[in-house]
């Protein structure tokens, strides 16, 4: 029961929710409710998890390779976890300011459902429907405003991620031609023995898939385009929640289901995570608008993530985690501080500009802490390099957007009322202590990296 | 059997991937699902058994796999949902904006780059009369 509350709930809810009106704050309100239980839900599954192992359960009683897999482990929960804050801090942004269609809310909260599915699911083409079920959502989330930015972005995401969604369904056909299976546990166990002209093909296949929806350097050029044109708590829940796919997806593909063609990609996602962070810290330099600095950000912070999964072993994947998590917090949060003023969401701004910089106080200190231990473990002083170098752009990109949006004594607008500066205050406290007490973020990143079969 | 299926595929793949870099919004949705299209083909193909319709009780001798054509079918439906989607976004673009190419869209952006531009300028003159007094 455990394991089915956290995808009945928002299941259910966004069902119920998209019939209602939800332009009346009631309507938005209950979607608010809705996640927080998702959230509590999750969390109550956390808890109930066998400390190395994971929940599985086959849904509606069926043998187990007919029915619906539920399958959660710790790397899943993790993400499920993410992914669930960051939708929940943007539904609240999006209620206070007030939602303009009737469809939001219900929306968010059927994106909810898709990513706790695929977080969630132990087979391959359920890990496909519930990806689909999340990014439809996400496809008429970004045409949010209705304006002729917004409609643009979201074609434009909707054409790309296609694009990405249907290189993935080649990919599993593949899977399913070599090994014929599509249960997780049992690639794993079968990809060992396939010829590896055909295992790097669909190795492939997922690394584009992915990397499209991550934003990474070569698949990157929808991103700008969708993150700034979209509204700010939109942008938020494509950065902070739907991203996750792209970071999850990678680590449980290639690390848990193709760990030989990882090995033997090594030095190609280094390079090409490298490539990421100094291509996106050099052109977030170069924007003076807040949401495309940020989104540019996007696509250098990724990057990280991609180095630790090249480094790998236990130091590099348990890094991948942890950047991912701290990753999807402070983009949540500094594109929900986005279009607000005011005293709290400017203290919440610098604090996300020191985690993004990775700089002691904040949770992004000890997320580029490990992939430097990563870096120093790989023996490779270019790496460090790279990531200080990294490092010293995101410095300068954050605090040129704070002196340009908070410093200016003409700031236009005067501050926004409290409530609205809060979504992004509390994420900020939750980054802060995250920073100061790195412990539990640290155990849950090695809990989740140990699940990997690496 | 198997090449007649990869080459329709790949026929089907190319004539999408043409279709997307058109200017043609309609044409980019197009070419959209029959990329898909040519994927839910790929998973058709990849069926491990050939034979029989799979019909319970199972005749004598091979049944052809039936999970490929549940998955076919779901990614259909799936791809019936998005195609829809697109359409109606085009439909609201066009509507609105009385354009279906992407230069228009594209016009849009260059048009916000510049006025940011102009904003950028126009600080940067405001900086220098602080200095100045």
């Amino acid at each position: 029961m455990t394991l089915t509350l956290p995808l009945l709930i928002p299941w259910v809810t966004g069902a119920l929710l998209v019939a209602l009106d939800g332009r009346r704050p009631r309507v938005g309100w209950l979607a608010v409710v809705a996640l927080a239980a998702h959230l509590a839900a999750l969390a109550a599954l956390a808890l109930e998890l066998p400390p190395a192992g994971a929940l599985g359960m086959v849904a509606g009683g069926w043998p187990a390779d007919v029915g619906i897999v539920l399958r959660a482990d710790r790397l899943g929960l993790v993400f499920a976890l993410a992914s669930a804050v960051a939708t929940l801090a943007a539904a609240v942004r999006a209620v206070l300011d007030g939602v303009e269609t009737r469809t939001f809310p219900g929306l968010v909260v059927l994106l909810a459902a898709g990513l706790t599915g695929l977080f969630l699911t132990g087979d391959i083409f359920n890990f496909y429907v519930f990806f689909e079920l999340a990014m439809t959502a996400a496809y008429v989330l970004t045409t949010y405003g209705g304006g002729r930015r917004e409609l643009g972005a979201a074609l434009v995401f909707a054409a790309v991620n296609l694009l990405g969604s249907s290189v993935f369904l080649l990919s599993i056909a593949g899977v399913y031609r070599v090994t014929g299976t599509l249960a997780m546990d049992a690639v794993a166990v079968r990809m060992a023995q396939v010829e590896p002209n055909a295992a790097i093909l669909i190795a492939a296949g997922f690394f584009v898939a992915f990397g499209v929806k991550l934003g990474l350097f070569p698949f990157h050029f929808w991103l700008p385009t969708v993150y700034a044109g979209a509204r700010p708590a939109v942008a938020a829940i494509l950065s902070g929640a739907l991203a996750n796919i792209g970071a999850y997806g990678l680590l449980r593909f290639g690390a848990d289901l193709l760990p030989q063609e990882l090995h033997l990609a090594a030095t190609v996602l280094v390079l090409v995570g490298c490539a990421s962070i100094v291509y996106g810290g050099l052109l977030a330099v170069s924007r003076r608008d807040a949401a495309e600095t940020l989104a540019y950000s996007s696509i250098g912070q990724v990057g990280y993530v991609l180095v630790a999964l090249g480094v790998g072993g236990p130091v590099g994947l348990a890094a991948a985690v942890l950047y991912a998590v701290v990753n999807s917090l402070n983009k949540t949060m500094l594109f929900l501080a986005v279009g607000v003023r005011g005293a709290l969401v400017s203290a919440a701004f610098v604090l996300g500009a020191f985690s993004v910089a990775g700089i002691p106080p904040a949770a992004g200190f000890v997320g580029k802490l490990a992939v430097l231990h990563a870096a120093v473990a790989a023996a490779s002083p270019a790496l460090v390099a790279v990531f200080v170098a990294g490092s010293a752009l995101s410095f300068v990109y954050m605090f040129q957007l704070y002196q340009h949006d908070f410093w200016r004594p003409a700031a236009p607008g005067a501050a926004s009322p409290w409530p609205r500066q809060l979504p992004a205050a509390v994420l900020a406290l939750l980054v802060l202590a995250a920073g100061l007490w790195p412990e539990a973020l640290l155990s849950l990143s090695r809990g989740a990296a140990a699940v990997l079969r690496e | 059997m198997s090449l007649a299926f990869a080459l329709t595929a790949a026929t089907l793949f190319g004539a999408g991937a043409y279709l997307l870099l058109g200017r043609d919004l309609v044409r980019v949705v197009v070419g959209v699902t029959l990329i898909s299209q040519s994927a839910v083909l790929t998973v058709i193909a990849s069926a491990l058994t050939r034979g029989l319709a799979p019909i319970h009780p199972l005749p004598a001798g091979p049944v052809s796999d039936p999970l490929v054509q549940a998955l076919a079918l779901t990614a259909l439906v799936i791809g019936l949902a998005v195609t829809a989607l697109m359409l109606v976004v085009v439909d609201r673009v066009a509507h609105g904006y009385r354009s279906v190419t992407r230069d228009e869209l594209a016009a849009t952006e260059a048009a916000r780059d510049a006025e940011l531009a102009r904003r950028r300028h126009g600080e940067q003159d405001e900086a220098e009369v602080f200095t100045e007094s």
